[in-house]
């Protein structure tokens, strides 16, 4: 498992997510908005960044080179 | 025998100093103790301060105050007149009540340390009555609250919060240990009696001040009062060392002035932003905190930098718009992980946010669907069941001011991620990102919750952490201070 900082658009803390290696980046995104659903919930398609660099939601953590304490951001597609 | 008017031999006393034959002067005021840029006693002789107390006046204006603050004590300082008061304030008042008297037992060694180092004789003595200052500004606060922890334990971290590894106490101790307890002569002199004692101070002492007045709290207000007059005058110390530090490395005092102006806004947009614009009840506010800080710190640190000739912080625009959100950022966190702290927040109902959003039109919008979606929750749970209205994730901390990565704005949060000799940090803003980078080999062996967490030294489950690390139990985490039953919340259960 692979600590990151995780960042929703609308929320207003960045929040510890646990990644799996093998998981697809949409399902870390998911853990994200689960974490912050209290404060915030994104609709429709995302899109993901990590380090501000955008990668794809199909890929795994270990496929985008994810590394412990990176940060992630997930926002609205088209959002940046 | 001396002549009986203070004026006629104040100054031969308060100026005395000497020059050393068995040792070198940069040995009896090192530098790194008494600060930089090191000079010469001779470029110190003419370092004044206006207020040119002796011990005997200060003892007797000291005991006066003492004999006022005892006689507003025992008229409405007692439990009932306490229970009198607003819950959200009182919830202030926690707030307040933990970050101020051991921070206040701090700064007794920082003034203590200028009291020695410092380096003009009337400097020294000046530092030494602001010792004496600061401990009664330990014992008042520490006297005051000792009474209500009978009614109400969250009252017993006025005196525990400096000693748990709660989050806050990490990021205060943090603060308080470079500023107050670490710093030299000089540092100190600019960062405490200058930037925190001179601007944002006021905060308090008008802003806070006036609010208790309208909510009817006579204790604090003459508490912070009191408090004032002392810092009014130990404050001066600042000044004439700022102008000697610009005079001979105006870098330096510019770092050190950007530095502190910084670290100080966080804190007090903390402790002071939340009661502002959160703990005090709406019909007892009179301005926000925003306004507060444009009239009473930000008009007059301007034109003390105007005075010195010293530039605005390279960061203003960034703290421009950090007046709008940062505030609003860490309540909406903290009201949402109210169990890590020992005070209970207030859910803003309609009117406040209707008071919020003409208060900060330009960033309120952002902010307004976050507690629309709280306020829902509360709305499908039990009055009381506060876990149903929680975070559970464990949320992360700025490794320069410890605080939680809430800087920014929710469209754009301002964290950042930085790699130095094999460890990575991260940094809420870039001010907090620029103070690490300019002196790594401070804080860098710093451990934020996170870090101490994936070290195994605190746990990894929420609860398990509150309680272990932040010292929390039941009787004495924050909840809603109305268990999330409000007449305006409507719970429509079919």
């Amino acid at each position: 498992m692979i600590p990151v900082y995780g960042f929703l658009e609308g929320d207003t803390i960045g929040l510890l997510i646990l990644a799996d290696e093998q998981e697809l980046l949409a399902v870390t995104a998911a853990k994200l908005q689960a974490a912050a659903r209290l404060r915030a919930r994104l609709d429709g398609p995302l899109a993901l960044f990590v380090n501000g660099h955008a990668v794809e939601l199909e890929a795994t953590v270990q496929q985008a080179g994810i590394k412990a304490l990176d940060r992630l951001d997930v926002r609205r597609r088209g959002a940046r | 025998m001396a002549p009986d008017d203070p004026d006629d031999w104040i100054d031969l006393c308060r100026k005395l100093d000497w020059e050393f034959s068995y040792v070198s002067e940069r040995d009896v005021f090192p530098e790194v103790q008494s600060g930089h840029p090191w000079l010469p006693a001779s470029d110190w002789a003419d370092w004044d301060e206006p207020f040119r107390t002796t011990y005997g006046r200060y003892v007797a204006q000291q005991q006066e105050k003492e004999a006022s603050v005892r006689a507003v004590r025992d008229a409405v300082g007692g439990l009932d007149d306490y229970r009198q008061l607003p819950a959200g304030w009182l919830n202030g008042l926690k707030l307040h009540a933990a970050t101020l008297p051991l921070a206040e037992f701090a700064a007794v060694i920082g003034n203590l340390r200028a009291a020695r180092f410092g380096r003009d004789g009337a400097w020294r003595g000046a530092a030494l009555f602001a010792a004496l200052d600061e401990m009664r500004h330990t014992q008042i606060p520490l006297l005051l609250m000792h009474e209500l922890v009978r009614w109400d334990p969250q009252f017993d971290w006025t005196h525990k919060f400096f000693h748990t590894d709660n989050w806050v106490a990490i990021a205060a101790r943090h603060l308080c240990d470079e500023l107050l307890l670490a710093s030299d002569a000089v540092e100190f002199a600019i960062a405490t009696n200058f930037v925190f004692e001179t601007g944002f101070t006021n905060l308090q002492f008008v802003g806070l001040s006036s609010l208790a007045h309208g909510v009817g709290d006579r204790m604090f207000e003459k508490m912070v009062n009191s408090i004032q007059t002392d810092e009014t005058r130990h404050s001066q110390m600042g000044a004439p060392v700022l102008a000697k530090i610009v005079e001979r490395d105006r870098p330096y005092a510019q770092y050190l002035l950007d530095k502190w102006f910084w670290r100080s806004w966080l804190l007090f947009a903390v402790v002071t932003g939340f009661s502002m614009d959160y703990l005090t009840p709406l019909p007892n506010r009179t301005s926000s905190f925003k306004e507060f800080m444009q009239e009473w710190v930000i008009e007059q640190f301007l034109q003390t930098l105007g005075r010195f000739g010293l530039e605005r912080p390279w960061y203003w625009d960034t703290f421009l718009q950090g007046l709008d959100h940062y505030h609003h950022m860490v309540y909406a966190s903290a009201y949402s992980y109210r169990a890590s702290v020992w005070f209970n927040p207030v859910l803003p109902g309609p009117d406040e946010r209707a008071w919020l959003r003409a208060k900060y039109p330009e960033s309120w919008g952002d902010f307004d669907p976050i507690w629309e979606r709280i306020t829902a929750r509360w709305q499908e749970s039990d009055p009381g069941n506060e876990f149903a209205v929680h975070g559970t994730a464990i949320v992360s901390f700025c490794d320069l001011c410890q605080m939680v990565l809430s800087n920014g704005t929710p469209r754009e949060n301002t964290a950042s991620v930085l790699d130095h000799e094999g460890r990575r940090y991260v940094f809420c803003s870039r001010p907090c990102r620029w103070i690490f980078e300019r002196e790594p080999q401070r804080y860098a062996g710093h451990k934020d919750v996170v870090k101490r967490v994936l070290a195994g030294e605190a746990p990894a489950n929420l609860l398990a952490l509150v309680r272990e690390s932040f010292g929390l139990r039941h009787e004495t985490w924050g909840k809603d201070a109305f268990g999330g039953d409000y007449p305006w919340l409507q719970r429509d259960r079919a």
